[in-house]
């Protein structure tokens, strides 16, 4: 079985410390086995939600952009990694823009119940949330991790483990990190090991 | 006296839940004859998101050309700023997390080129207020939002004991608001202290 491993980076920043966090998950997820995938939210192009509750009538969202197809892409993962710097003590507004546009699976699970995830999906689908902090604060991430138990909850994802590290300020980037990238690479290897020695899923 | 507000309509949704309790709070403020109000709807304003790119430490500008010109100079010049905004997933909704996310000039200013973003005579003369709604009824819905809003009066200087909230949870619908037992009557008090209070700062 492959284990498909998406990583999302919501950073506007190239390469910087989150991309490069979620970079390290990625390869220890493809060491261990996985076919890995990173998209780039800044790339893309999509619109926040408009709060329409359109998709509460018909589960479907009227804006047509690239934020569907990306949701299809996290609904076919098994494995999800959502990257943000923090930002004004909460993700940036990039990602947040995403998750807003997630309304219409929140409209078909909890409006028109055209959309259920078993607790055995769930135990197969796991996600991580990856993310750097300048401030040293150990509540800098505080503010984040409602917003990706959302999205999390919303596509049918154990909100599995996180890789943060914070006061990147003082470290001068997470290279300069002592165990950081370490931890991330090998946190992507043992969760794609963990998927891989799941029972095959029922019929 | 003129006491200059500043109000930012932050939901999508036009006249939704959260902007009917910020026409509660501006309609009660503007009762006063001193009072002028500006409202922005941030859904109109053009607003981008940061890029994240630190010119800002270097140039005390933003690189971007967009709604913000506009609306970093009102910032500083008024003395009361409401922002209000529904709750989406847990958090703001992301058209107020890009005006509170571009505020990263201020702090710029602030931190890390040491400049004053108000003039030394106007510092601790500032007042901020914070409205929200959510369709959730848990009372925790609000807490995710709190510490970004706190960030964004901090870097233009509005301090943390300076900011009044009215965090409205339990209204899901379009207009559920106006059936709310207290909504409306709590917004035309924190009104009327938000004025009684921003004239006496103006006063000392």
């Amino acid at each position: 079985m492959t284990v498909n491993v998406l990583g999302i980076s919501g950073s506007p920043h190239r390469h910087g410390n989150t991309e490069t966090l979620l970079d390290s998950f990625l390869e220890g997820a493809k060491a261990g086995g996985a076919s890995v995938e990173k998209v780039v939210l800044k790339d893309l192009t999509y619109s926040s939600c408009r709060g329409c509750n359109a998709c509460h009538k018909n589960g479907v969202c009227i804006v047509k952009d690239d934020a569907i197809a990306l949701f299809d892409k996290i609904l076919n993962a098994d494995c999800i990694a959502v990257a943000s710097p923090i930002y004004t003590m909460g993700i940036t507004a990039e990602l947040k823009g995403l998750i807003d546009r997630g309304q219409y699976l929140w409209a078909r699970k909890f409006i028109l119940k055209t959309l259920y995830f078993t607790d055995d999906h769930i135990r197969r689908h796991k996600g991580l949330f990856v993310s750097t902090a300048g401030q040293n604060w150990d509540h800098v991430f505080d503010g984040a991790f409602p917003a990706i138990t959302a999205i999390f909850n919303g596509t049918g994802f154990e909100y599995y483990d996180n890789i943060i590290a914070n006061n990147m300020d003082e470290y001068k980037g997470i290279k300069n990190h002592p165990t950081a990238l370490a931890d991330a690479f090998a946190k992507g290897k043992k969760v794609v090991g963990v998927l891989m020695a799941m029972e095959p899923a029922g019929p | 006296m003129t006491i200059k507000v500043l109000a930012f309509a932050g939901s999508p949704r036009r006249h939704g839940n959260s902007e009917t309790l910020l026409d509660w709070v501006l309609a009660a403020m503007g009762k006063d004859p001193d009072v002028s109000i500006e409202k922005v709807a941030l859904t109109e304003a053009n607003i981008n998101p940061c890029r994240g790119c630190n010119a800002c430490e270097k140039l005390n500008r933003c690189i971007q050309r967009d709604g913000l010109d506009i609306y970093h100079d009102k910032i500083i010049e008024a003395d009361c700023i409401v922002l209000s905004s529904p709750i989406f997933c847990m958090g703001l909704a992301s058209q107020v997390k890009m005006l509170v996310d571009r505020a990263q000039v201020f702090r710029s200013r602030k931190y890390v080129l040491r400049l004053p973003v108000v003039p030394p005579e106007r510092k601790g003369k500032r007042l901020g207020v914070f409205l929200a709604t959510a369709g959730q009824t848990w009372p925790h819905v609000f807490d995710a939002a709190v510490p970004s809003v706190k960030c964004f009066y901090h870097v233009i200087d509005i301090r943390d004991a300076d900011i009044s909230y009215l965090m409205i949870n339990g209204v899901d619908e379009s207009g559920a608001i106006v059936s709310h037992p207290t909504a409306k009557a709590d917004a035309e008090r924190l009104a009327q202290n938000v004025i009684a209070e921003q004239k006496k700062r103006l006063a000392a």
